[in-house]
């Protein structure tokens, strides 16, 4: 399974949780993670934050304009949502997929939210790593970062554990990764898997 | 020996391990063998087999005693783990200090992974003192005395030297991980001179572990393999 990735980036604590309970009554898989300030934002965001980031004006606003240089850099992949909390306008700074305002009643941002995931399942290339690997590679790289031996994978995605052994050779390759270890540190900087899920 | 230093400053570890300190003015490299005690062949050979990669007289290596050997790779184990690691372990805390706001999770990522690291290493480390070196001088003891113990020679015939060393971890293949990830992967903005200071210090150990490793694989393993093939066909019984 694919996670969703939702990075939710408020001053509000307040208006982070009503997003969380919002998003947690939508049945998608969600990894949601929260940010209260800007300088905890960078260490967030990787090349491949393949999702949602949903962030508010007046965090913006305390952001500095090296970070959001670097942020606009490192969004391509990302759907932007734009909380309505104060009138400073940061449309210029970044290209919000959608609005939500602080009024909105919560069926009209699930709604929003919901249109915009609709195109974000349409959209997903199939080669979107910058390390060109495949989506069957990043299966079975899913499953050998969260620890499955070659055997348990090949049975979990009806491959012969031959086909398990080929695909991790062009994942060392693609990635200069040799072990396990590196395998699923890639991974959970990539977020391709969540903490949780390591046996 | 002041001139080999400014020839190639890499050099300072591994006179240190073999207990020479700085301040020894226009002492030369014979001076201070004779007052450090130290084998001068032997500290020529390993110097200039680490100055230059494609010096690697094995022959002649070959020809120093088990004793002289296993002692300096001990010194440089020592290196690793009471300067080396802990040096490197610094500077991803000071890492993770100055970065505690930007860094989000992947410093920990690194921190654990580089943890993981440093207890493979001991522990490829402890092995190889606790039980390849000792079973080496028995071997050695056995082949100068031309008399092998029964159980020696029942042992070789169950595990050998070539078990020890076909017995490889991924203790390497980590090391070299860690620096893909860090050259690769971790999300910016890290402190970058920072970063580069930490990849400078990981390549030099990877450097050091593979002159070590030349030494154990293409010195140490062939001598005692010798000696074993020697006891075998002189003691079956």
């Amino acid at each position: 399974m694919e996670y969703i990735h939702v990075l939710i980036a408020d001053l509000s604590q307040l208006a982070r949780m009503g997003l969380i309970g919002l998003l947690n009554q939508m049945k998608y898989p969600f990894h949601i993670r929260e940010v209260s300030s800007p300088e905890k934002l960078t260490g967030l965001i990787t090349h491949d934050l393949n999702g949602l980031l949903i962030i508010s004006n007046s965090f913006i606003r305390k952001c500095t304009p090296g970070l959001i240089q670097n942020l606009q850099h490192r969004l391509n992949d990302t759907i932007l949502i734009l909380i309505r909390d104060s009138d400073h306008t940061p449309e210029n700074d970044f290209d919000f997929a959608e609005t939500i305002d602080l009024q909105d009643h919560d069926k009209t941002i699930i709604r929003k939210l919901e249109k915009q995931l609709s195109f974000l399942s349409r959209q997903k290339p199939l080669n979107d790593s910058p390390e060109g690997i495949s989506d069957r590679e990043k299966d079975v790289l899913r499953l050998v970062a969260i620890g499955l031996t070659n055997k348990e994978i090949a049975e979990k995605l009806f491959i012969s554990s031959h086909t398990v052994i080929t695909h991790r050779k062009n994942l060392t390759a693609k990635l200069g990764i040799k072990t396990i270890a590196g395998l699923t540190m890639y991974a959970l900087i990539n977020h391709l898997i969540i903490p949780e899920e390591i046996y | 020996m002041a001139e080999v230093i400014h020839l190639n400053y890499h050099l300072l570890p591994i006179i240190s391990r073999f207990g020479i300190h700085l301040g020894f003015g226009e002492k030369t490299i014979e001076q201070l063998c004779i007052e450090y005690d130290i084998d001068i062949h032997f500290l020529i050979v390993i110097l200039n087999s680490y100055h230059d990669k494609n010096y690697f007289p094995r022959k002649h290596l070959q020809g120093f005693p088990l004793k002289l050997i296993i002692e300096y790779l001990r010194k440089s184990h020592e290196y690793y783990l009471q300067i080396k690691i802990p040096r490197i372990d610094q500077l991803l805390q000071q890492l993770s200090a100055h970065n505690e706001e930007l860094s989000g999770d992947s410093l920990q990522l690194i921190d654990h992974f580089f943890r993981e690291y440093k207890y493979e290493l001991s522990e490829h480390i402890r092995r190889e003192e606790e039980k390849v070196y000792p079973y080496i001088f028995t071997v050695e003891e056995a082949y100068q005395s031309g008399k092998p113990s029964d159980a020696l020679v029942r042992r070789i015939r169950e595990y050998s030297i070539d078990d020890y060393e076909s017995e490889h971890d991924n203790v390497e293949d980590k090391l070299y991980d860690l620096q893909n990830i860090i050259i690769k992967y971790l999300p910016l903005p890290l402190d970058m001179n920072f970063c580069h200071t930490i990849l400078m210090e990981l390549f030099r150990l990877e450097s050091d572990l593979n002159d070590h490793a030349r030494i154990e694989d293409k010195v140490l393993v062939p001598k005692v393999r010798y000696m074993e093939k020697w006891i075998n066909e002189h003691f079956t019984r």
